[in-house]
């Protein structure tokens, strides 16, 4: 389809167009400030977080454990039991090689997002966060890894209190 | 037993900013209309001589008949308010002191939004003849704001 057009209609315009002043053009940001409700589940979360330790969540019936915690099971939708606490350590469930930042720049260092299965939460139950101390060569599924924390004053009860998690040999501490 | 109550530790909210920016193209009729303004202070309008009609700010298709106009004329610096309204707030929602006067002004077949300046707030009326007074043309940019306002037409 595409190839039968010769000269496509329009005004196409460069990054210099815009630099140079050759066009008028506006620029505006929008106020986007939000804030999101964290509920009774991902409040207690942050909260643990911001103590230093992982939270999940216990469903009797089922006997799952997820992290993050939720209120109601997603499997029998009861509501969920009680809260668990869990390891920091886990297992590389799946992992990727990252060269772009979240707004599109190249990086050469990869960054090492990975899903990691959290002990003591059920079989395939996990978090997202990243990778560190680790060369992106060695890194595998499967590969046993532990959480390293920001100093307790610096934490505020969010995911990044953790850094990111780095292997570790079983019977290290 | 189930989870039901707030942990009194935990943070209410998460708090966050979208960082969203745009930029907006004035286009090939508006790039016309804003340079006439900025270099020469000037307001254009485009002619559809099949349906008659005066377009201002100036386009490049008639909305009637979707016909291609390159008839831009010179429509002058003078119109009549349509209609009007008088702001006492800001768009940042806080209070102003002196209320902004802001008018629909009929030009042509069209017209501009425009604020009303040098008059009394009691004396605007519908159907009154403004002026627009143009920024000093070093200080043009190019904008509808190249218009500092509208002020009431003295004969």
């Amino acid at each position: 389809m595409t190839n039968k057009f010769k000269e496509f209609p329009g005004t196409p315009l460069s990054e210099g167009d815009f630099k140079e002043g050759k066009i008028l053009f506006y620029h505006d940001q929008m106020k986007a400030d939000f804030a999101w409700d964290t509920g009774v589940a991902i409040g207690s979360y942050l909260a643990a977080l911001k103590e230093g330790y992982l939270l999940g969540g216990y469903c009797q019936t089922c006997r799952k454990t997820v992290i993050p915690p939720r209120t109601v099971c997603e499997w029998c939708f009861r509501p969920m039991d009680s809260y668990v606490r869990l390891e920091d350590t886990g297992t590389v469930n799946t992992f990727s090689l990252c060269y772009v930042t979240w707004d599109v720049k190249r990086i050469k260092e990869p960054e090492l997002p990975a899903v990691i299965e959290i002990d003591g939460a059920s079989p395939l139950h996990g978090i997202m966060h990243k990778l560190g101390e680790v060369d992106p060569e060695d890194v595998h599924i499967g590969m046993r890894v532990r959480a390293v924390w920001k100093p307790p004053d610096e934490r505020e009860g969010a995911i990044t209190d953790i850094l990111y998690f780095k292997p570790f040999k079983e019977g290290e501490s | 037993m189930s989870l039901l109550e707030r942990n009194p530790q935990a943070p209410n909210a998460w708090l966050g900013d979208l960082p969203v920016t745009s930029r907006y193209t004035a286009g090939i009729a508006g790039e016309k209309f804003f340079r006439a303004m900025k270099d020469e202070g000037k307001i254009l309008g485009t002619f559809c001589e099949n349906c008659d009609i005066t377009y201002i700010p100036g386009r490049i298709f008639c909305e009637r008949c979707m016909a291609e106009l390159d008839h831009w004329q010179d429509v002058g610096t003078i119109g009549e308010i349509y209609t009007f309204t008088l702001l006492f707030e800001n768009l940042d929602g806080t209070q102003r002191e002196e209320p902004l006067a802001v008018a629909f002004i009929r030009m042509g077949d069209g017209g501009l939004i425009h604020q009303l300046g040098e008059v009394d707030l009691e004396d605007i009326s519908i159907g009154m003849p403004v002026e627009a007074v143009f920024k000093p043309k070093s200080k043009r940019q190019g904008s509808i704001l190249d218009i500092q306002y509208f002020r009431p037409l003295t004969e």
